[in-house]
């Protein structure tokens, strides 16, 4: 039977069945076909069975389901003296204490800000003891209030007095930068703490160009948004917009040109109740706070009311990081270069 | 194929043989090329047709070519020697068999089509890696009761907001693929790629080692390219969620500053192709019935709940609660299905919500309307626990009951159609399995709106389910999944298509 010669049209259902099964088992044939090539040369090439987990790592990783154990056979809570080295100043930090010094070291705290503003206007007074007292970052860090100027609860320092953070001065805002510091922390300003009456003319007109500046009601905290279009941005859709009538119109195309970004959360927006779709923001009223431990923020946060929505966790309690912050660690020690080993070609 | 016996000793080197140096004479190169293109790797319809009639005419099983003491197999193009009688792998025939097999599939007319340009080929290891691989046994392979995959995070002072949903990023099926695949490739000059350090997770995540791993440098990129989220004080998942995606989706594209990238309908990036869907609101004129129709993506869905300061149901306005269209208000638990309803009902905008319409040209009231357009691979449902309301800031506890598995059929656009005419249960097309999803991740926060605590639920191995609770992983039953709270609900899609 030519090829060219056969048509399908002329067959009969047993016919077309009997051709379909044949197609049909011709490939699967040279599906296994290629399977066995296969097989045959990792084996001959001798990479067939070398995937083979060996008995001991299959031991070594099983997953252990007894109470008071994790996955892994370890006993929970036995991972208080993890510690950290810190992106930003290089110390060695306690890890359940790493996110609220991180917050001081990035400048980025509530009352971070305020920190600096007094630097900035005790930098012209010749006082060395109160800016050092100033840089402290374990102060406490009370709220600060529109108008008036509390001063900080001033505690105990733990601080090595000629600990390297202290050279540091986090100056103000506007791109005036520490030379320790990435750049790019500073895209946004400072976020709180800035009485307009406080600023001078000159000062008020590079932050309102680069920023929102509205101050909350609620907060008193002025907002630095910056100017620029950016992710959070909300979007609002108003509805009808179609030109010429038409009354049917598809303003983004899904493959066209939304100005919309994900992260704006259009689902929340849109969804119906409006008074919960608002972003919710951060609320701090001003309270007085008596900090026990030295250990910093962790506990203080129970003290205060709060809007949105909060996890924190287990790992809040600090009393046995008190010490963390006040012993110097010496740097590690280089690895030592590694003898001459089968391995050496790979690198 | 039969061969004669011989008691040639044939010698490999290493899997080829030296009797096939009879054949590597004169233009061998260029004839094995012209072999292999008109009889087994044939990129033009005309060799095609060729090739098949060749097929057709052959006696032995296999089409085969023969030479003095060898053959070559037309189907696959391997060589056999019949004197190692066997087949044989020598290296510079393989590599030009590599070389035309390639062009035919770049000539082919799917491969132009599809995008896929490469046929998939599985690693293989070289002389040297062979070697080594030898030489050292133990093998971390991933097998059914293996914690390879699962690791602890330590809780960085109130980070757990943090931690739930690396546990969920982490599982997420293709993420993990791509970051394991090594697929990124980093364009930013600074250190700062959030990005790369999702790619850095995830080989703590699969190195093996039990204890659990410290995310600082995770925290320290994200509050340093998140500024908003910036600051030591308990903070939402879900927003921290949000956060994440936009700074990674901004680093794919390998921009430096972290200045707002090109348009997300553009981008191609890893996060917006598992994450990013698109919702469409139709707003409908009450007096002309013209309909203006939005798209905008997203990446997650929010949904009000019973128990909130607005009422839940009725489902469908204009109904009195009672029976309509099947939504009555159940005597059972709500559920997902019910939310979902709920986010894409036709909902009146009232008369002190007036929009103006062109059609119109005046202010008339309408009705807008939510549903899906284009469902993300990776669906995430954020139910709205927490009420900021002028007046009240409370969690609200109620169960919904979300399920392993998920139709998002009756929520698409296409869909609308039906579901004006009443019609809420449709037949499932069991064949359409674009919108099936199953669950793989469980977000839930445990405590009050002022100070809580945040844990996952996480899906490995098909079926089974591990607690993630800081350091702490526990396996878990599918039971204690599906009755938990849920606070965000992380679905992947079934089947996943070529587009």
């Amino acid at each position: 039977m030519k090829m060219e010669d056969m048509s399908l049209s002329g067959l009969d259902n047993t016919k077309l069945e009997a051709l379909a099964h044949d197609v049909y088992s011709d490939l699967v044939e040279d599906a296994c076909l290629g399977l066995c090539f296969e097989v045959h040369r990792a084996v001959k090439q001798g990479y067939f069975f070398l995937d083979e987990t060996d008995q001991e790592s299959m031991k070594d990783f099983e997953i252990v389901d007894q109470p008071g154990v994790d996955i892994f056979g370890q006993v929970y809570n036995q991972w208080k003296n993890k510690e950290c080295v810190c992106p930003n100043c290089s110390r060695s930090i306690a890890a359940s204490r790493f996110a609220p010094h991180l917050e001081k070291c990035l400048g980025m705290g509530r009352n971070s800000s305020r920190i600096a503003n007094r630097r900035i206007a005790s930098s012209n007074n010749t006082s060395k003891s109160e800016s050092d007292q100033e840089d402290n970052d374990d102060i406490n860090d009370n709220d600060w209030s529109y108008g008036s100027e509390k001063k900080a609860k001033k505690r105990k320092s733990e601080k090595n007095p000629n600990s390297p953070r202290r050279s540091k001065s986090l100056k103000h805002k506007n791109g005036e930068l520490s030379s320790n510091i990435n750049p790019d922390l500073y895209k946004y300003n400072y976020s709180s703490g800035i009485s307009y009456e406080t600023l001078g003319p000159e000062e008020l007109r590079s932050i309102l160009t680069t920023q929102c500046g509205v101050i909350s009601e609620h907060t008193k905290k002025m907002c630095t948004r910056s100017m620029l279009p950016d992710s959070e941005t909300m979007l609002e859709n108003d509805g009808y917009d179609a030109p010429d009538g038409q009354l049917i119109m598809s303003r983004l195309q899904w493959d066209g040109s939304s100005d919309i970004s994900p992260s704006d959360s259009a689902s929340s927006k849109a969804s119906i109740n409006n008074s919960e779709s608002k972003r919710p923001k951060k609320k701090n009223k001003p309270s007085t706070l008596t900090l026990t431990t030295t250990g910093g923020g962790g506990e203080r946060d129970k003290g205060q009311e709060r809007e949105r929505v909060v996890g924190g966790g287990s790992g809040s309690s600090n009393a046995q990081n008190a010490l963390g912050l006040s012993i110097r660690k010496k740097r590690p020690k280089l690895p030592i270069p590694p003898a001459p080993s089968i391995y050496d070609d790979l690198n | 194929i039969n061969g004669k016996n011989s008691d040639v000793v044939c010698v490999m080197s290493p899997a080829g043989c030296s009797h096939v140096s009879g054949f590597k004479v004169d233009n061998w190169k260029q004839n094995l090329r012209l072999i292999y293109q008109c009889f087994v790797w044939s990129g033009s319809v005309e060799t095609r047709k060729r090739k098949v009639t060749l097929n057709s005419m052959h006696q032995s099983p296999v089409p085969v070519l023969f030479f003095s003491h060898s053959a070559i197999d037309l189907l696959y193009g391997g060589i056999y020697c019949f004197v190692c009688q066997d087949y044989i792998y020598d290296k510079e025939m393989e590599q030009i068999a590599k070389e035309e097999q390639r062009k035919a599939w770049k000539l082919q007319e799917f491969s132009k089509t599809s995008g896929i340009g490469e046929k998939y080929s599985m690693w293989e290891p070289t002389k040297r890696e062979l070697e080594l691989l030898r030489h050292n046994p133990k093998r971390r392979k991933i097998t059914a009761n293996c914690t390879i995959g699962l690791r602890g995070l330590i809780n960085l002072g109130n980070t757990c907001f943090m931690n739930c949903i690396v546990q969920a990023l982490t599982h997420t099926p293709l993420l993990r693929d791509f970051f394991l695949s090594d697929r990124h490739k980093c364009e930013m000059q600074s250190n700062s790629c959030l990005v790369c350090e999702m790619s850095q997770l995830f080989q703590e995540f699969y190195s093996g080692h039990r204890s659990p791993h410290i995310p600082f440098r995770l925290l320290h990129l994200v509050w340093t390219h998140a500024r908003h989220l910036a600051g030591y004080e308990q903070q939402d998942a879900h927003e921290f969620l949000i956060a994440a995606l936009d700074v990674l989706h901004r680093h794919c594209k390998g921009d430096d500053n972290g200045k707002k990238a090109n348009n997300p309908n553009h981008c191609s990036c890893i996060i917006d192709q598992i994450f990013t869907g698109g919702l469409q609101s139709d707003v409908t004129c009450q007096v002309c019935h013209g309909v203006s129709t939005t798209i905008d993506p997203f990446w997650d869905i929010s949904l009000d709940l019973p128990g909130s300061s607005t009422p839940f149901w009725p489902l469908s306005p204009g109904s009195d609660g009672s029976v309509v269209n099947g939504d009555s208000h159940p005597s059972g638990a709500t559920t997902l299905t019910d939310c979902l309803r709920r986010f894409t009902r036709p909902e009146h905008l009232g008369s002190s919500a007036k929009i103006k319409c062109s059609g119109c040209h005046s202010y008339q009231e309408s009705t807008k309307q939510l549903t899906m357009k284009r469902l993300p691979i990776v669906a995430c449902f954020h139910l709205k626990r927490f009420e900021h309301s002028a007046k009240l800031r409370r969690k609200i506890t109620t169960y919904v009951s979300f399920p392993l598995e998920l139709d998002m059929t009756p929520f698409m656009a296409s869909s609308k159609e039906s579901r004006m005419n009443g019609q809420y249960q449709q037949p499932v097309d069991s064949l359409n399995n674009d919108n099936k999803y199953s669950l793989f991740a469980v977000v839930n926060h445990q405590g009050t709106l002022e100070s809580g605590h945040y844990t996952t639920f996480i899906r490995q191995h098909k079926d089974q389910w591990f607690k993630c609770d800081d350091a702490i992983i526990t396996k878990a039953s599918i039971k204690d999944v599906l009755d938990s709270e849920g606070y965000l609900l992380f679905y992947h899609k079934q089947f996943l298509e070529y587009e």
